[in-house]
Formats: structure tokens, C-alpha cells, sequence
């Protein structure tokens, strides 16, 4: 192969080469080449090694959808080295050789080849059983593919949303003249291009198709009511016409994915040209006809010396004179509409020879392949289409497709480039036409004294565009090569069905066909036919492939965009960090653990008085007249009689009966309520009560707003806390005015619209202050300043976890589990089956008859020294009789403190339990008889 | 089966060398007028009850019946992974059978399932889930289970792609590591439990939906299939994505609904991920094929239904997670995305046992958890068969706990862990 004289179509700027290298050997291309041309310009033949058995390949289609010429770039595995364009200082290197592409080791499977029938693996390695780790390793040597490095350059990608009233997939003829003229009747276009230009199979034509193209693609280029994407691809069509683009060339990124909500989806995606099964069909010189015409024509590249042609078509009849004219000497025209055909292709390391039907010898290192069209459906499926294979034709056709979708081009039918674009044409217009028609049906309100003109509701007439008739080719009577990225043969086919695997689709799993990077776009027909061939039957005309999403294989980086998973901070957080807070990870959140010395920050609470962020509490604003339903229903006790400015404690159990969130709802007016919810719930407690709005009650008054980003919460806790609040604001907070489980709202540090409700998760007398959080920053220094000399002090999550334990109250998700239903936590008191209904009454109900769960118990080891890693499991010999579920050194105390789960024999106060740690060591310890390890009474938290 | 049909190393060698094909792995079967029993379900649940009906029990006149093509459904759909480090005491015992049945099942069945016990390694990004991670470890000691909770450096030892470096949002602080958890290829379990029991009598019916039960005074009487119709007095319910429409054909309510749940694989590239790596938090499971493409899985899908077909938001989802855990893997290319049906119950735990319709049972309500329960599944179902009753590892899973409130759930573990 070497490079010809300028061609007229060529896409190579010849004024700029650039220099890469191929396995590590210098090479030198030019700007526009792809990898492939640019190597095949300077000889190379051999791009790659096959999966099993490291046959030499060669260019095939030499397009994106080529599966010999996938290559290693730099550190990109399996880059299309047929679209893919070459770049300066590229690094490329082929996969699957070893130690070379010229020879290589794992050949010797080519030899093997007779033992290593489909689905060989299933059927050996099965004994001794110890040598199967060493079989395991063996295989996956034989793994294909690139490789990935641990630390590879990170790619830049990026996402964007698209509105488009019609968007166009393809850029050939049809796709262009659509896009024209949905442009010109008003609709805004996005036309999406495969390949690096526009043009389709114009671009490697006669002059007069050079002339179409150059006009049409100028019309589209030019028009402003057409975006165009090229080195792009249409990867999918979801529901309700959500279409994703892989969209490449874009300034800043290496690749952005487009989500798309098109109102009219035209896909002109054309056709692929079909591969011919016979001996030797994958030797590196047997080339398809669009893969010649795109080396002579648009990368001025002579792909061979001594050509052999086996044409159908016209198309391929063409090549043939591409070829004469690029100086190659074609020595042989087979024509395959008639009864002759390839035998076979031989040669070692390439194509030598061709042997036809008639027993002929030709000498060749070409044999170039034209024997139909398999067309692109895959979009037209994901749109809920089937179509259907025409024999006439030889493809398959689409069937019916949904109002918002229609086709053009060559995956409708065939035809003159003035039949193209006529057809094109009139499916720009009609879906524009119909673009509006969707456009109008999704407005759904429209401005006072606005009247809408209903859109156009007559179709516009679309000329027919029949596809031609083609002889039905599919293989030879030799067998070769179905699936060239799986290395699987049509004898392959034939011995599934043979062993019972006589179903496309299991065919398909027990021997791989169609399972490759390629998609089957390739070989999904031939395998069909083939498989009937192999089973006696026609299951072409019977039966529809499905294919998956995306179109192409589309990178992981474009489809994640830029890393974002959003971090959740305080409006709280530059203070924490100027203190070094230790940071913790809670759900989406980021929290002070401790500020240095927990045992510190807890005595200060038991001593003075110390305040806590604790802004990440789940807050949501209910208001209307049904909102103590709503409470009633989603908590387990009794919410009727709440009166305003008070608060109250509840827990939320899911259907099952099993605890999912605990917090407190206070009610700030009339119809005004504030729930609060853990910190790691928030976002479940508001799925769950939207959830029980929309299907269960919808006609209920109650409107939900979350708030937890409106306010920072702040929670001052301890003997001096009544003291401290009270020089921020003027709210009566002595005990007669502002009780236990209270809300009172009003100005704190000067700062309107807080509220504040008097709690303790701490067990010490406390208000939890929460601000709108502009101001929380403000208010939580203002609280340090004033209360400097009461003692106050920041305490962390560590402190707060502590003093919890020791005052006995519970975690959801802590010290309950996904089995732990209301009883199990020792708060009889707070549920009332007698309540008409709740979410999880007749779990309760059931629960409460039964005497077999595990509960609560504060333990304590009878050592105080010991504190027990939570998980450590209580045990009674080997059989599990519970779990410790939190356990801290208490400062306090000075002892160690436990919650844990018990079985029921065990849960009595008083009983003595063994605690076995992690190490298998037991300990001694014993249930408490208050949940409180402190102040059970609670006389602190209420003074 | 008989000697010549015996899958080896010789074999291959020698039907290489005459280049002559294997026997078929079964047979097609016209439809018989009866059967002792009908299987609804040619997934690897059916398919196993009725090899074990037969190998342990001696019923071989049976008819595994299916709609479409065998493992067309969650068998062929799922992310083939199996492991056995389950939360309850009682989901460990269950699982360890099914990881034990797996270990043998290549040399039980004559067939490769390609059982690679890589190890199974579930992360935790939060103090909340190390401290699950250990409560499951020491349930696990305790059960003889190897599992263990390892520290970021062994896990970048195990698996180096991992970014074990200090995250803001997802710091890999630990895993729960199970050296016996591994993958295994789902198509050829499905396929070496059908040839087994094929070779063993029964008649597997490919293309043949029951459309009817007919139930009289009570008992089951006919199944009614798109070819024909069956005597029959015993039918077992195996499907999944369609059990609670099965049942209803013979009167029974399940609690049931269904939800898809997606995955999607990559293009192959070299080796370089040994173990499953699993993460809770963000929804995501990753393994390795021997063949070099890398397979994902999420949690199901939070809405209910029955379509198989993958969508966008799925795949922009597992793109972010996944590059979150393994930055390095961005310029790999995922190749196909699907869905498969997960049937799920309201405390996740199977439905298996009898019903109040005589002869009708059911196996079903495997949510995202029926491959690796598979054969001790069909196993057990297989024993229940032919008892009558449940034994003790199944018992706990009878569907009258829907009506007496003993729900048994392993909602802790199984919801996302897989």
C-alpha cells in the first residue's frame, strides 16, 4: 500500500504532516488521515491480532465500525484506528501481539484451533478441581482488549442539554437535505455526524457526488438554524425521545455527552456495509468496497497492487474503477449477481491468492468484498420499531415507528442522490411540521390573552424511496470467519446448533458472535443467516434483533461528565475549619467530629455549656389543614392534640414496622409545622412523605417545603445554656414561660425569623436554635463571644455521640437495624396501635403479640475498663444472642457504657451477658434497668 | 449420560482430531398429555429443581416449560456473582449451601461453570457502614464464613485501581473482604443444569408459555401452555418478572412487585480487576470477566415495572460511581446496557414453600438476589416436591409469614450488598 497523487475528494491537508509512531517505530502521516490511512499510506498491512487465535488482521472497513483496527493510544484502550484521526507525537501500539504483530506467540492457537470448538471452556478444566485457579489465570491471559493504567492523564468531559425541535442522526445526503429544510420551515436543528465531515458515501464519489455534497454540506454549514456536531454520535434514544450524544471536537473537553429532548428525531443513519463469509475472509487484504473507496478517495491511499472484485452491486462496481484508477491492476471481476463467487482467500500473513467458483486461481494481495447492506436500525429499535427483513432486498426495513421519529436515507430505502435528498427533504419539512405539533401539545398554559395558532395538522407528502433488489449473500460454501472480533466461524454456528444451542439467542451466548466492541453491526445478519443455514430454517424473515443501547460504545468519562458529587458544608464550616475540626463523613455531609479533645468538649456541656452545628438535621415546612393527619400517619404515636408552640418526639417506622427515622415536629402556627429528621434521612423522610401525598392521600392539604439548607441549626447545650441564649435575644425563656418541648420563634443575636425549639439529645437543659442560614455563621460566634465567661466551648459529633450514649438515646441506623420493628427499641409508650391507621400498624400490631425480638438494653461490662468494638457480638457459646450496638468511655462515668441488642431471655435488667470481641476473647457484662447509663430521671435536661 | 457425551479434556482432543461434533445437550420433546410435575420457568431456579427432582429424588417425569429460550430471563441478566457473607445468621447458612453447591457444581454437572472464586469486597465509605461491615464479619466468623474487615491498604494490595486516597465525599475507609465470594458464568449454569437433568429424563420445553392453571376443588389439575394442555397434579412456580402473574393463574396472591434492575458491560481490555468490588453507597457493583470486560450492576430501579430496557439516567449514574471508585477507567467504553425484572417482597426475602392452592408452589420473590441462590434453592424446592413439606433451610421463607407477621428479611444485607 502506498500514498497516490492528490485525489479530488481527498481529506488530507498534504501542507502538514505529522509524526507518530506505531509500536514504537516512527511513522509519518498527515493532518486528516486517520490512524489507519496514515499507516496503511506507509505500508503497513497488519493492525492487529484476533482474540483466540491471534490470527493477523487487516483493514476491513477501515470506519469506526472497523474491528480489526482497534488500537492502543497512548493510554486509551481499543481507539478506532479507522476513525480515529492521527495526531502529532501520537503514540500507537497494536493490541493482542505479543511479543509482535509479525509474530506472535499465542498463534499457536491457529493450530489449535481444530480442539478449541465454541464454548471449549465448558467442557474441560473441570479436574482436578486445584488445578481450575491455574486454568482461571491461563484464560484470562487470553483476555482481549487494551490495557488501562493505574494513573492514566484524567480526561476533561463535560455535559449539556439540548432542546432541539428536530434532530437529525446522520450528516449523509437524506440527514443534510432534512436538516436544510426543518431549518427553513423554522425548527431548530441539530444534525449529528458519525464521521469527521459531512457527506455519508458522497464523500468517496464521482464528481457529481463531490458537486452534491459540496452544495448541500455549504447549505447546511452555512444555515443559522443548524447546530452541527461532527465526530459525533447519536448513541441512544431513550423514552420520550431523550437522546444522548457522544459529541467530540468540542474547545476544552476531550468529549461531551449532549442529553437531547427532541421533538422530532430523524434518523438517517444509512447502511453498513455487510462482510462475505468464506475461507479465509479475515486474511489482512480482503477489504470491503467502502473500505477501498475510502483509502483511494479520501485518504489517497492505493490499498493494494493486484486486486480480485466480487461485486453485487453498484456501489461495488464503482470501486472497481477507484480502483483502476488509483493504479491498481484488477485482475479479476467476480460478479456476484450472477452464480459465481469467492471460494476462498489464501495466504499467510495477508491475502496471496484467490480461488472462485469456477476453480480458478487468481494471484492477488486484494480481494475487495461488495455484497450488501446491512442497515442501522439500532435507534429505530430503541424507538419501539421492529423491523423486518425484506429478501428482495436482502436487509431488514423499518416496520412502524412513533409519531415523534422518522427516517431517511438509506436505512428506508436506495436511490439516486437527487432521490435522496427529495426524500430528505420532505421528512425535514414533515418533522418540523410535527416538531411543532409536539411543541404545541406540551405547552401546557398559555399567558392571559395569548391565543395560540393550533400547528398544521396535514402531512406532507413523502416520496417513495424503494430499496432496490440485492441478491441475499451471506457466505460462500466455505466457512470463514462470522464474527471477527469474537473469532467466531460460521462452522462455529453450525456446531452450536449441532449441540442443541438451536436458538439465535442462545447461539448467540454459546458461541459470543455479536457479544464484541463491534455490536454485531458487522456480522448480526450473516450470524442470522447462518444460524438458519446451521438449523434448517429462515429465521431472517421471522425474526428481529434487539439492539441494546448505546449505538457505539461510548467512553465512561463522557457519560459521568465532570466528577461531581456535590459535598454538603455548613454555612457553619470556615469557623470549623479555622478550629481544625476533624472532619467526618455523614451521608452527603461533611461535620466536626471533635475540635481536638472530645472529653473535653463533653465535660464543658456537663459543666458549663457548649454549642454544636448541627445544621445537616433534616428540616422540612409543612403548612395547610391536613398536616396533623399526615403526622398522625407517618409517625407511630399520637399527633392530634399538638397544641402551637409545641414540640413533640416521634419515630417513623416503613410499612414492615421497621424503625427508618426518629426527630421532633413542632408546631410554629395555626396551620405551620416544622418536622426535623436525622441528619441521614432527611432526604428518605421527604421521599416517603411525598410519596404517601401523591398515592395515598393526594387530596390532602399539605404542602411540603424542605428547609434544611434554609436554616443552620445550632444546638446550645448545658447547665449555663438558658443563661447564654437569653443575652442573644428577648425571648422569655424562663421555665414557666419556654417549658420542655417547646417551640418559640422570635429574633436571636438580632437576626429575625429564627426559630427554637427546647430539646436534649444530651441530656442537658438545651435549646436548639435554627437560623436562617445567611445569618448562622453570625449568630454561632456571636453565642462564643457572649458566653465566654459562662465557659461555652464548640463540641463536635464525638461529644454529641457520647453524651447521647450515656443519657441511653438511641441512633436510627445505629443502634437499630433493618430488621428492628417499634417494640425492639423500648418505646411501647410511643406506640399507638389504637390510632385508626399508620405506616406500619399491622406490623406492630403483630409484634406486639409476639415475645421473639430482640431489644434495647444499656450493658455495661463488668470490667469499666473494657469498652467492646461496636458489632461486637453477645454470645452464649457459639450461638449469637446479640449485639453490641454503641460503646464509648464515658468521661462522665469514667467507665465504659453500651447500648446493645439482646434476645428476649436476656433483656431483663440484671442479666448477665458474654461479650465476645473481635479477637475471641469474652467478657462479662450485665443489662442495666434505664436506657440512661445517666440522669435517668432527667432532671438536668428539665430545669 | 452416557460416557460418550461426557464433556473432558480427551474428548475435545479427540472430536477435534476427527473434527466431529458433541451429541446435543438436550433434546427436543413433543408435549406429553401428563407429567408428575410442571416447572414454570426455564431460569436457573426451574432448571435446577428439576435436575435435583431427578438426580435426588428420582422424579423425572418433568416438564420445565418456558416462554422463551432458557436463561432468556434474570438468568441470563444478572451480574453473576455469588457469595455467602450474609447479615442474619440465617441468610449466611442459606447462601454458604449455595456458594458450597457452586463449588462443586462443574464436577456434579459435567459442565464448566466457570466458578472463579476471585473474592468479594464490599466497601465502606462512612463510619456507619465500616461499623455494618464488622457486625457482618463477626456474624460471619462465627458461622465459619471467611470474612473479615480489611484496611484501604490491603484493599489497594487486593485491588490497586481503587483510589484509596483521601476523598472528600466516598473515602474507601475499609471492606468487608470474602475470599470465597467470585463470579461465575451465568449462561453456563443454566445451560449444565438443563443438560444434566435433560440427560436424566426430563423434558425441557423451550418456546412454550403456560397461559392457564386449572385448579379443581382446590388441587392443581392442568397446566395450560401455548402448546397444549398438561395433566398434571404438581406445578412449581419459578419465574421471576412474572411470578405474581403466574400465580394468579392458579389463584394466589404474592405480595409482589416488580422493579428492573440495570446493568451494563464494557469493552474487554487486559486483566486488571481480580476481585468484586461492591459499594453500597453508591450503588454499584464491578467485576472482571475472564474475557477482559468489566460488568456493572445498581440497586433496582425505584419505580415499578416490567420493562427490560436500559435507560440514560442509569448510565450517567454507574459512569460517575464507578469513576468515583477507580478515577483510572474514565476512557473505557461501556458497550451494552440492560435491564433484568427483580420481583421483590416487602421484607426482600424469598417466597418458597407451598400455597393454599394444592400442588401449586413457588419459588419466587428472589428480588436481586436469585442467581447465587439458584441451586440450593432448586435444591431445596426440589426436596419440598417431593416431601411435601419445606425443609429447615427453606422454612423460614413460606408465604403465609406475609398473614402471621414473621417476617424474616436480610434487608440489612441484601438491598444493595450483591
Amino acid at each position: 500500500m502506498s500514498r497516490l497523487s492528490e485525489r479530488p475528494g481527498e481529506v488530507i491537508d498534504r501542507t502538514r504532516p505529522m509524526d507518530f509512531s506505531w509500536n514504537g517505530k516512527p511513522y509519518r502521516g498527515y493532518a486528516g488521515d486517520s490512524i489507519a490511512s496514515a499507516l496503511a499510506a506507509s505500508g503497513v498491512r497488519v493492525f492487529s491480532r484476533s482474540f483466540k487465535y491471534h490470527r493477523p488482521r487487516g483493514i476491513l472497513t477501515a470506519s469506526f465500525h472497523d474491528p480489526n483496527l482497534m488500537v492502543q493510544v497512548g493510554d486509551e484502550p481499543n481507539v478506532r484506528a479507522g476513525h480515529r484521526l492521527v495526531e502529532e507525537k501520537m503514540e500507537v501500539s497494536a493490541q493482542n501481539a505479543w511479543p509482535s504483530l509479525g509474530f506472535d506467540a499465542k498463534g499457536v492457537n491457529r493450530l489449535l484451533g481444530r480442539f478449541l470448538t465454541p464454548g471449549f471452556y465448558y467442557k474441560t478444566f473441570m479436574s482436578p478441581r486445584s488445578l481450575w485457579p491455574w486454568y482461571q489465570r491461563v484464560l484470562a491471559r487470553f483476555a482481549a482488549g487494551g490495557v488501562v493504567g493505574v494513573d492514566p492523564q484524567p480526561g476533561r468531559y463535560d455535559h449539556r442539554y439540548a432542546h432541539p425541535d428536530v434532530l437529525v442522526a446522520g450528516g449523509g445526503p437524506a440527514g443534510m437535505a432534512a436538516a436544510i429544510d426543518a431549518a427553513e420551515a423554522g425548527a431548530a436543528v441539530i444534525l449529528v455526524e458519525e464521521e469527521h465531515r459531512l457527506g455519508g458515501h458522497l464523500r468517496w464519489g464521482d464528481s457529481d457526488d463531490l458537486g452534491a455534497l459540496e452544495e448541500l454540506s455549504a447549505a447546511v454549514l452555512s444555515h443559522p438554524g443548524i447546530e452541527v456536531m461532527v465526530d459525533s454520535v447519536v448513541t441512544g434514544r431513550y423514552d420520550h425521545n431523550w437522546v444522548a450524544i457522544a459529541q467530540r471536537g468540542v474547545e476544552g473537553v476531550d468529549e461531551r455527552l449532549v442529553k437531547a429532548r427532541v421533538k422530532c428525531l430523524v434518523v438517517a443513519t444509512g447502511t453498513i456495509e455487510r462482510p462475505y463469509v468464506f475461507e479465509g475472509n479475515d486474511l489482512p487484504g480482503v477489504m470491503l468496497s467502502t473500505a477501498v473507496r475510502r483509502l483511494i478517495n479520501l485518504h489517497a491511499v492505493r490499498p493494494g497492487e493486484r486486486a480480485v472484485v466480487l461485486s453485487a452491486n453498484g456501489p461495488g462496481d464503482s470501486a472497481i474503477a477507484d480502483l483502476e484508477e488509483a493504479g491498481v491492476e484488477v485482475a479479476e471481476v467476480i460478479d456476484a449477481r450472477g452464480d459465481d463467487t469467492v471460494i476462498k482467500a489464501s495466504g499467510r500473513m495477508g491475502v496471496q491468492g484467490v480461488i472462485d467458483s469456477r476453480g480458478r486461481r487468481h494471484d492477488a494481495d486484494l480481494l475487495v468484498t461488495a455484497v450488501g447492506w446491512t442497515t442501522t436500525t439500532t435507534l429505530l429499535n430503541m424507538a419501539g420499531d421492529r423491523p423486518m427483513y425484506e429478501p428482495r432486498a436482502a436487509r431488514y426495513l423499518s416496520k412502524s415507528l412513533p409519531y415523534d421519529v422518522l427516517a431517511t436515507g438509506g436505512i428506508v430505502g436506495d436511490g439516486s442522490t437527487d432521490q435522496l435528498v427529495q426524500h430528505g427533504t420532505a421528512i425535514g419539512r414533515e418533522a418540523a411540521r410535527r416538531a411543532s405539533v409536539v411543541k404545541f401539545q406540551w405547552l401546557t398554559a398559555v399567558p392571559t390573552g395569548v391565543t395560540r395558532q393550533p400547528p398544521d395538522t396535514s402531512e406532507i407528502e413523502v416520496p417513495p424511496l424503494e430499496a432496490e433488489r440485492h441478491p441475499e449473500l451471506f457466505r460462500s460454501s466455505t466457512h470463514g470467519f462470522v464474527d471477527y472480533s469474537e473469532d467466531v466461524t460460521s462452522k462455529d454456528l453450525f456446531a452450536a446448533a449441532a449441540e442443541g444451542y438451536d436458538s439465535m439467542e442462545l447461539a448467540k451466548r454459546y458461541t459470543t458472535v455479536n457479544m464484541g466492541p463491534i455490536q454485531g453491526k458487522l456480522e448480526a445478519v450473516n450470524a442470522v443467516a447462518i444460524h438458519g443455514e446451521a438449523t434448517g430454517s429462515s429465521p431472517l424473515e421471522t425474526s428481529t434483533t434487539t439492539w441494546r443501547p448505546p449505538y457505539a460504545p461510548v467512553s465512561l468519562g463522557v457519560l459521568a461528565g465532570r466528577q461531581y458529587e456535590p459535598v454538603r458544608y455548613s454555612v457553619i464550616q470556615p469557623w470549623h475549619e479555622r478550629r481544625e475540626a476533624k472532619p467526618l463523613v455523614a451521608g452527603s455531609w461533611i461535620r466536626p467530629e471533635h475540635y481536638g479533645d472530645p472529653v473535653a468538649e463533653v465535660t464543658a456541656v456537663r459543666e458549663a455549656v457548649g454549642i454544636i452545628d448541627v445544621s445537616p438535621l433534616g428540616k422540612i415546612d409543612l403548612r395547610g389543614r391536613d398536616v396533623p393527619k399526615l403526622l398522625e400517619f407517618v409517625y407511630v404515636n399520637k399527633w392530634s392534640k399538638l397544641d402551637v408552640g409545641k414540640v413533640r418526639y416521634g419515630i417513623m417506622c416503613n410499612e414492615d414496622g421497621v424503625i427508618f427515622d426518629d426527630g421532633v415536629t413542632g408546631r410554629l402556627g395555626a396551620d405551620q409545622y416544622m418536622m426535623s429528621s436525622t441528619s441521614g434521612g432527611a432526604a428518605g423522610v421527604w421521599n416517603w412523605l411525598d410519596d404517601w401525598l401523591q398515592t395515598g392521600f393526594p387530596d390532602w392539604d399539605v404542602k411540603m417545603t424542605a428547609v434544611t439548607d434554609g436554616y443552620a441549626s445550632i444546638n446550645v447545650a448545658g447547665p449555663n445554656s438558658r443563661e447564654l441564649v437569653g443575652r442573644l435575644t428577648e425571648i422569655d425563656l424562663r421555665p414557666e414561660a419556654f417549658g420542655y418541648m417547646e417551640v418559640r420563634t422570635g429574633v436571636v443575636a438580632g437576626v429575625p425569623g429564627c426559630f427554637l425549639w427546647r430539646i436534649g439529645f444530651t441530656g442537658e437543659l438545651s435549646y436548639e436554635i435554627h437560623v436562617p442560614s445567611a445569618y448562622g455563621l453570625w449568630v454561632w460566634e456571636r453565642l462564643l463571644e457572649k458566653g465566654e465567661d459562662l465557659g461555652v466551648r464548640a463540641f463536635g459529633i464525638e461529644a454529641q455521640r457520647i453524651m447521647r450514649l450515656e443519657k441511653g438515646h438511641f441512633i436510627v441506623g445505629q443502634d437499630t437495624d433493618g430488621l428492628t420493628q417499634g417494640h425492639g427499641m423500648g418505646v411501647d409508650w410511643a406506640i399507638k396501635l389504637d390510632k385508626p391507621d399508620f405506616a406500619g400498624k399491622p406490623e406492630l400490631m403483630w409484634q406486639a403479640e409476639r415475645d421473639d425480638y430482640r431489644r434495647l438494653a444499656a450493658i455495661q461490662t463488668e470490667d469499666p475498663a473494657i469498652v467492646p468494638p461496636e458489632a461486637s457480638q453477645i454470645v452464649a457459646g457459639d450461638v449469637i444472642k446479640g449485639r453490641i450496638t454503641s460503646s464509648r468511655m464515658s468521661p462522665t462515668l469514667g467507665r465504659s457504657i453500651c447500648l446493645g441488642q439482646v434476645d428476649p431471655d436476656l433483656a431483663a435488667p440484671g442479666s448477665r451477658l458474654h461479650i465476645r470481641l473481635s479477637d475471641g476473647v469474652t467478657v462479662a457484662a450485665r443489662v442495666l434497668e434505664h436506657h440512661a447509663h445517666f440522669d435517668p430521671e432527667g432532671t438536668r435536661l428539665r430545669g | 449420560m452416557n460416557q460418550k457425551a461426557r464433556f473432558s479434556a480427551w474428548g475435545l482432543f479427540k472430536r477435534g482430531l476427527t473434527r466431529s461434533h458433541w451429541p446435543r445437550v438436550w433434546d427436543h420433546h413433543e408435549l406429553r398429555d401428563s407429567y408428575d410435575v410442571v416447572i414454570v420457568g426455564g431460569g436457573v431456579h426451574g432448571l435446577a429443581t428439576a435436575y435435583y427432582l431427578a438426580r435426588n429424588h428420582g422424579i423425572t417425569n418433568v416438564a420445565v416449560v418456558e416462554k422463551s429460550y432458557i436463561g432468556s430471563g434474570g438468568s441470563g441478566r444478572n451480574t453473576a456473582i455469588v457469595r455467602s457473607n450474609y447479615l442474619t445468621p440465617e441468610g449466611s447458612k442459606f447462601y454458604d449451601r449455595s456458594v458450597e453447591l457452586y463449588e462443586h457444581l462443574a464436577a456434579d454437572l459435567n459442565f464448566n461453570v466457570m466458578f472463579e472464586q476471585r473474592g468479594h469486597m464490599t466497601l465502606a465509605h462512612s463510619d456507619s457502614s465500616l461499623r455494618t461491615m464488622r457486625w457482618r464479619a463477626e456474624v460471619n466468623k462465627l458461622q465459619g464464613i471467611d470474612s473479615s474487615v480489611i484496611g484501604p491498604e490491603e484493599i489497594k494490595s487486593l485491588a490497586p485501581f481503587l483510589d484509596t486516597s483521601d476523598h472528600p465525599r466516598y473515602p474507601i475507609l475499609g471492606a468487608l473482604w470474602h475470599p470465597p465470594g467470585g463470579i461465575v458464568r451465568h449462561d453456563a449454569v443454566v445451560w449444565g443444569y438443563a443438560r444434566a437433568a435433560a440427560a436424566l429424563g426430563v423434558h425441557i420445553h423451550q418456546g412454550t408459555e403456560l397461559t392457564g392453571i386449572e385448579v379443581e376443588s382446590g388441587r392443581v389439575a392442568v397446566a395450560q401452555t401455548s402448546r397444549g394442555d398438561i395433566a398434571t397434579s404438581t406445578i412449581v412456580n419459578c419465574t421471576a418478572g412474572w411470578a405474581s402473574l403466574v400465580a394468579k393463574m392458579a389463584g394466589v396472591r404474592l405480595p409482589i412487585i416488580t422493579r428492573p434492575l440495570q446493568a451494563a458491560v464494557t469493552e474487554p481490555v487486559r486483566q486488571f480487576l481480580h476481585p468484586v468490588v461492591v459499594s453500597g453507597s453508591l450503588h454499584t457493583y464491578v467485576s472482571q470477566t475472564a474475557r477482559g470486560e468489566l460488568v456493572f450492576g445498581a440497586s433496582v430501579d425505584p419505580f415499578a415495572s416490567y420493562s427490560t430496557r436500559g435507560s440514560l439516567e442509569f448510565a450517567t449514574g454507574l459512569a460517575t460511581h464507578v469513576l468515583e471508585l477507580m478515577p483510572a477507567i474514565s476512557k473505557m467504553r461501556m458497550l451494552r446496557q440492560w435491564a433484568g425484572l427483580c420481583d421483590m417482597t416487602p421484607d426482600f426475602g424469598p417466597i418458597i414453600g407451598p400455597t393454599p392452592v394444592d400442588g401449586f408452589y413457588v419459588d419466587v420473590g428472589w428480588g436481586t438476589y436469585g442467581f447465587k441462590a439458584g441451586p440450593v434453592a432448586g435444591e431445596s424446592v426440589a426436596e419440598m416436591v417431593a416431601n411435601g413439606r419445606p425443609g429447615s433451610l427453606i422454612e423460614p421463607f413460606g408465604l403465609e409469614r406475609f398473614h402471621a407477621g414473621t417476617l424474616t428479611a436480610e434487608k440489612g444485607a441484601a438491598a444493595v450488598g450483591h
